[in-house]
């Protein structure tokens, strides 16, 4: 390199490098970079599948246009079948449901349970402090690895039957459409299944051969420890039942099937069993439960029916919950999720904007305010109010030059 | 505070060497894709961001980055050479991207809205001033060219590597970056505000000049 070069190069290079660093969006790039990666990735198959039919379509090249079309609708159908399906990880703990990818731990923490929606209706409620991987995503069904914890699975039974396969320890559950409640305990390597729904095969080699559980069904198994294996486990059963002594595994099964009906909705939602509190309410009479519950009970009654996609219920729970007790800071939380049920579930911006914006009214320095100011400008934006839009990000990134919207109040404020 | 939905999702952990993270690719291991995302997307990201500046397509062309490579992943001879075989991928894509912009440009000339500089924001400092300036200075020379000047100059590569990423030959890259050096400090010269900049700390280019 002679000197001349040098000097080019320490100074144009040099000044350019540290410039572009000094530019705020690489992280936003990249980030937003990942998620198109990963939704190209998840659904490539769908262009792969299209690639073989090209070919194909020299040869047809000569048909008539109907029958081209026809065989097309029939590729998008089949292609559409084939596609894998996708999820979405959503929870309190976060401003708004993100895409999960297939492999990565997705962990509930101690405060707030996390949800997993599937494109194809079926539904995974991880409890708080459980953690979980989604190992594959198959046209059909998935492969969900427990590590911790339990979880509340609802499997949509739609398109044929399903291909669920959940993994716990050394316990596998096979599933088509069902409800039901699993949970793993890694430290004193424990299985339960509890069946709300339809059935499932439980097979691993904690079982001496796959078992059939039923609705109704509460299946315990104790594998023991990993360095004992199978045969240093013993196994004993509640119920008389021909499987005494000889077999290698611990199982305690009993029918219970009125757990359900008993079940009080307050103890269900505080235990994370939200699809089943919310029934437990619908069967106690909704409006009812909704004109006793104090505030703190409706919030939680409603994000339970927003966490088992109950929206409408949801919706219903939180304007009782204003009416009912207007001016507090839990009408004013209610006024909060409504923008955000509005908004994520429905699409509805303006309604969303106008939620948001009596939150911020209600409570100017409450906890949600970054949050609530930032979605007021991002649901602004899309309704079309750009010049409300841009005064909200103005707001935002003068008091939150780092939030998780700056981003987007920068992208606004740009256009 | 809690943590974010985001800090609660753990990238897979399987993968601790790149060796076990090829192999996880070509197998088809669920997972591996994000996992090789977020091991690289920073350098690709740099790469990008070099050649092109500032422009709304990074998250585009950085996806494609990826897609491309996990498409060639049986290609990759040496493990080592993981970073600089998705710098020369990235170096493509932005030069196709650039291609594609000039073409874009010539087709929608009398168009505002497809002529328009696509930041996403405003100068606010003299710095990114400069730096829009940099580029639109970059922007008048072949794509080629170009290249040659941001991956010796700007990422600072050496003459070997930069004629590996932008994969041409050592004398093809003198070549090119002898011609493109000339462009650029003779276009520097009709940018004053460029020329002030880059005059901070040195008299390079009214040496030049003189």
């Amino acid at each position: 390199m002679d000197s001349r070069e040098a000097e080019l190069s320490r100074v144009v290079g040099s000044k350019i490098r540290e410039a572009l660093d000094a530019e705020a969006a690489a992280g936003d790039e990249i980030r937003l970079g990942r998620m198109r990666f990963i939704d190209r990735v998840t659904t490539r198959q769908v262009s792969h599948a299209f690639e073989r039919p090209r070919a194909w379509t020299v040869t047809f090249r000569r048909l008539s246009f109907g029958m081209v079309g026809a065989a097309a609708a029939v590729a998008a159908v089949f292609v559409w079948l084939r596609l894998p399906i996708s999820f979405q990880i959503d929870s309190d703990a976060g401003p708004a449901a993100i895409a999960g990818n297939a492999g990565d731990l997705i962990e509930a923490n101690a405060v707030v349970p996390t949800a997993l929606r599937f494109s194809e209706g079926s539904s995974i409620v991880l409890e708080r402090g459980g953690q979980l991987r989604v190992l594959a995503l198959e046209s059909n069904g998935a492969r969900v690895l427990v590590e911790k914890g339990a979880a509340d699975v609802a499997i949509a039974h739609r398109h044929g039957p399903g291909k669920w396969r959940f993994e716990a320890g050394p316990v596998t559950v096979d599933v088509t459409g069902t409800r039901f409640r699993v949970d793993w305990s890694p430290e004193s390597r424990s299985f339960g299944i509890e069946l709300k729904e339809g059935s499932v095969i439980v097979g691993g080699e904690c079982l001496p051969t796959p078992r059939r559980v039923q609705r109704g069904d509460n299946l315990r198994v104790s594998c023991g420890t990993p360095a004992t294996s199978t045969t240093a486990a013993k196994m004993d059963v509640a119920a008389p039942a021909p499987v005494a002594e000889t077999k290698p595994a611990r199982v305690v099964a009993h029918r219970d099937t009125h757990a359900a009906d008993v079940g009080d909705w307050r103890e269900l939602v505080a235990a994370g069993r939200y699809a089943e509190g919310v029934h437990a309410a619908e069967r106690a009479g909704w409006s009812r439960v909704c004109r006793s519950a104090n505030a703190v009970e409706l919030l939680s009654l409603a994000d339970a029916a927003r966490l088992s996609g109950e929206t409408s219920r949801a919706v219903e729970a939180l304007l009782i919950l204003r009416q009912r007790f207007p001016g507090t800071t839990s009408a004013a939380t209610g006024a909060f999720s409504l923008g955000r049920l509005a908004f994520e579930k429905r699409g509805a911006y303006t309604e969303a904007a106008r939620w948001f914006a009596t939150y911020l009214d209600e409570q100017p320095r409450g906890p949600l305010m970054g949050d609530a100011v930032g979605r007021l400008m991002e649901a602004r934006d899309r309704a079309g109010d750009h010049t409300a839009a841009r005064r909200d990000a103005e707001r935002y990134l003068q008091r939150f030059p780092e939030g998780p919207y700056a981003g987007t109040a920068r992208v606004i404020l740009a256009d | 505070m809690g943590p974010t939905i985001k800090e609660m999702v753990t990238p897979l952990t399987f993968a601790r060497s790149d060796d076990e993270l090829i192999d996880a690719l070509r197998s088809g291991h669920p997972g591996a894709a994000a996992v090789f995302y977020d091991r690289y997307a920073t350098s690709v990201h740099r790469t990008l961001q070099s050649v092109l500046g500032r422009d709304a397509e990074i998250p585009d062309l950085l996806q494609d980055v990826f897609i491309r490579a996990i498409d060639r992943i049986g290609e990759l001879q040496h493990l080592d050479q993981v970073r600089s075989w998705l710098t020369t991928i990235a170096v493509f894509a932005a030069r196709a991207h650039i291609r594609r912009q000039a073409r874009r440009k010539w087709l929608f000339l009398f168009s505002p809205d497809q002529t328009k500089q696509r930041h996403l924001e405003p100068p606010s400092s003299d710095a990114r001033r400069a730096l829009r300036e940099t580029y639109r200075t970059l922007d008048t020379l072949p794509a080629n060219e170009r290249i040659a000047f941001v991956l010796r100059f700007i990422e600072g590569m050496t003459l070997p590597e930069a004629a590996a990423a932008a994969g041409v030959s050592l004398a093809t890259l003198k070549r090119r970056l002898s011609r493109a050096e000339k462009k650029f400090v003779a276009r520097v010269r009709e940018r004053p505000l460029l020329e002030q900049w880059l005059q901070e700390g040195t008299r390079w280019t009214l040496e030049k000049q003189s």
